[in-house]
């Protein structure tokens, strides 16, 4: 098993035969979801930990329910707990068969129990690399490469639990890893602004979201602004990701909360914790109850990502934002 | 030297880890007690500190206070150079982080770090005692950068004769040229901070050798809380207790809230 997404000939010829064109590419995220994300298909999860994480896609991805998928990632939280809590109520309607990742935690919120309910089980097949590792198999599949060289992992226990290739290097004759290009199916990614075409804007960290894009044989944007084209294309060098890698944008304002996107919004932790809470009697060996009405209240209920933020109270959305304006202040 | 302030274990960590960071250099930062530390010694004795994070901020002031992710906003706003985890690793590579500061649940002798599980590897791999989170970018940083800094809370369960996963390599067996022969760059583990004290690592050996201990601490009970033998320096050092002007910027304004640093109860 060398490709779990498509291989680089594969990933190539997705492109060519792609309709590359400049078109309008606005639909509903619901539409974008049964469009273009199929069972057992590798996906490229944008954002960085609970930074810019493609929440609201992930939200529509469970409520259509997919089977076998493969996660890819450097580091996730919420998206990847999206996703997990829905395999840990109903395998049958949601599953996830592997994930390629470097890290799956919270930082200063804590670990994922959503996680360590799957890895702890065994439900999950896990390959282990390091956040460069993931960028730079990103960045591989997006340079058309079969695999980059790297100065990690070459030592401990990583290059065992993945695919590296450990050589020596032809011209230093010193050892060093070769990671594969990574070339998901579909990237899911949220970013700051978007034209309807796909130009995307991203501020704060790019994360690893133009590589994911330009590797993935198709792209899934949400945008937290959709802007006119002129307005982007009178900055092309803020364009992060370009429009032929893009398939569809869709507008979802709060699109990665209650995670934190720059400019927008920070982080709403009492949330983060409360969907922690719900998954983690599960995790210890308890009932599905609190995590299945978690569900139900804020996914399976509602019908678009819209409902969901409308379950927040306007002064919560409103000090999230206050806090996210202080963290970089600029005139409005 | 003492002013007679009280401190937690976190917080003499943290005054601990901004004291052997140097000033005017660049230090890429991990997430957690090594950002409090960053802090701390970016307001005290290295004001000319340049933060790198890996999700992609290059030299931010983080005038807005404490990022609680090393991907938070506050680490760009102001930052000299922006851009996404690439472009951090790739400089790191390239030689331009001359610290590291990284944490683990689990290390060595040999200051190999393990963040990725508990259990057994690799007959446990793919169904763990623990899961834990997993490298991140620690395995990068203990890979790349010239010299590290680690941050272990002491226990004997987690300073361990043989670790369950080595996520993040350090001086491997200790045999000589261990990291080059393996391809590694940078010189590895340079110190390591514990809730008990301050480790170097021997220059021969590449053991962990105890060079400092905190108030309250011997040598021996330090030992007895470490399930490998430590070397002890010829001259071990008493670490000064915190100042209270410590405490208080620890306190009131670099984590006002607790996020990292808990308050003592």
């Amino acid at each position: 098993m060398v490709w779990t997404g498509l291989s680089p000939d594969a990933a190539r010829e997705a492109l060519v035969n792609k309709d590359k064109s400049m078109r309008d590419k606005r639909m509903a995220l619901k539409e974008a979801v049964a469009l273009f994300i199929k069972d057992g298909d590798n996906i490229g999860i944008g954002g960085f930990v609970n930074i810019r994480q493609p929440v609201a896609i992930t939200h529509e991805m469970v409520r259509h329910g997919f089977k076998n998928l493969t996660l890819s990632f450097q580091s996730a939280g919420l998206a990847g707990d999206y996703l997990a809590g829905a395999m840990m109520l109903d395998e049958s309607r949601f599953s996830i068969k592997r994930i390629e990742l470097a890290y799956w935690a919270h930082e200063s919120f804590g670990l994922s129990p959503m996680f360590r309910y799957l890895a702890e089980r065994g439900k999950i097949e896990m390959e282990d690399w390091s956040n460069y590792n993931m960028s730079a198999r990103f960045k591989a599949g997006a340079m058309g490469l079969p695999f980059l060289p790297t100065r990690s992992p070459l030592a401990g226990d990583v290059p065992s639990s993945n695919r590296t290739k450990i050589i020596i290097c032809p011209f230093t004759r010193r050892k060093i890893a070769l990671v594969p290009a990574s070339n998901p199916n579909v990237a899911i990614i949220h970013v700051t602004a978007a034209d309807k075409y796909g130009n995307c804007i991203i501020r704060g960290t790019d994360a690893t979201c133009p590589e994911i894009a330009m590797a993935s044989a198709h792209t899934i944007v949400t945008c937290e602004q959709l802007v006119d084209h002129e307005v982007i294309a009178s900055h092309p060098k803020d364009v992060g990701i370009p429009f032929p890698a893009v398939d569809a944008v869709i507008h979802v304002p709060f699109g990665a909360y209650p995670g934190a996107c720059r400019r927008h919004y920070y982080f709403n932790g009492d949330h983060i914790r409360r969907f922690h809470a719900a998954a983690a009697p599960m995790q210890k060996g308890g009932a599905s109850g609190a995590l299945k009405a978690y569900y139900d209240e804020y996914i399976y209920s509602i019908d678009t990502f819209g409902d969901f933020i409308k379950k927040f109270p306007a002064d919560k959305l409103m000090a999230d934002q206050a806090a996210e304006s202080y963290n970089c202040q600029r005139p409005a | 030297m003492t002013d007679g302030a009280t401190y937690t274990a976190q917080e003499i960590i943290v005054v601990a880890g901004s004291k052997i960071i140097e000033d005017k250099k660049i230090v890429f930062v991990g997430t957690g007690l090594p950002m409090v530390a960053t802090l701390l010694a970016k307001r005290t004795h290295a004001p000319g500190l340049i933060p790198v994070f890996e999700a992609g901020a290059m030299g931010p002031p983080l005038n807005a206070g404490l990022p609680i992710s090393v991907g938070d906003s506050k680490t760009f706003t102001d930052a000299s150079y922006v851009k996404g985890l690439n472009a951090a690793f790739e400089m790191t590579q390239r030689g331009y982080a001359d610290f590291g500061f990284i944490g683990g649940a689990e290390v060595d002798m040999f200051g190999n770090l393990n963040s990725t599980m508990i259990g057994d590897y690799p007959g446990g791999y793919q169904k763990p005692a623990v899961r834990l989170p997993g490298s991140g970018g620690a395995s990068d940083m203990a890979a790349s950068c010239e010299r590290t800094i680690l941050i272990v809370p002491h226990d004997k369960r987690k300073f361990k004769e043989k670790l369950s996963y080595v996520t993040s390599p350090g001086h491997l067996d200790g045999t000589p040229n261990a990291r080059y022969n393996t391809g590694l760059q940078g010189k590895g583990p340079y110190r390591l901070i514990s809730t008990k004290g301050i480790f170097d690592f021997e220059e021969k050996t590449k053991r962990m050798r105890l060079i400092s201990v905190f108030p309250g601490e011997t040598v021996e009970s330090i030992q007895a809380a470490t399930g490998f033998e430590l070397l002890v320096a010829a001259d071990v050092k008493l670490f000064a207790p915190p100042t209270r002007e410590e405490i208080r910027l620890i306190r009131e304004e670099i984590d006002p809230n607790g996020v990292f640093v808990k308050k003592s109860s």
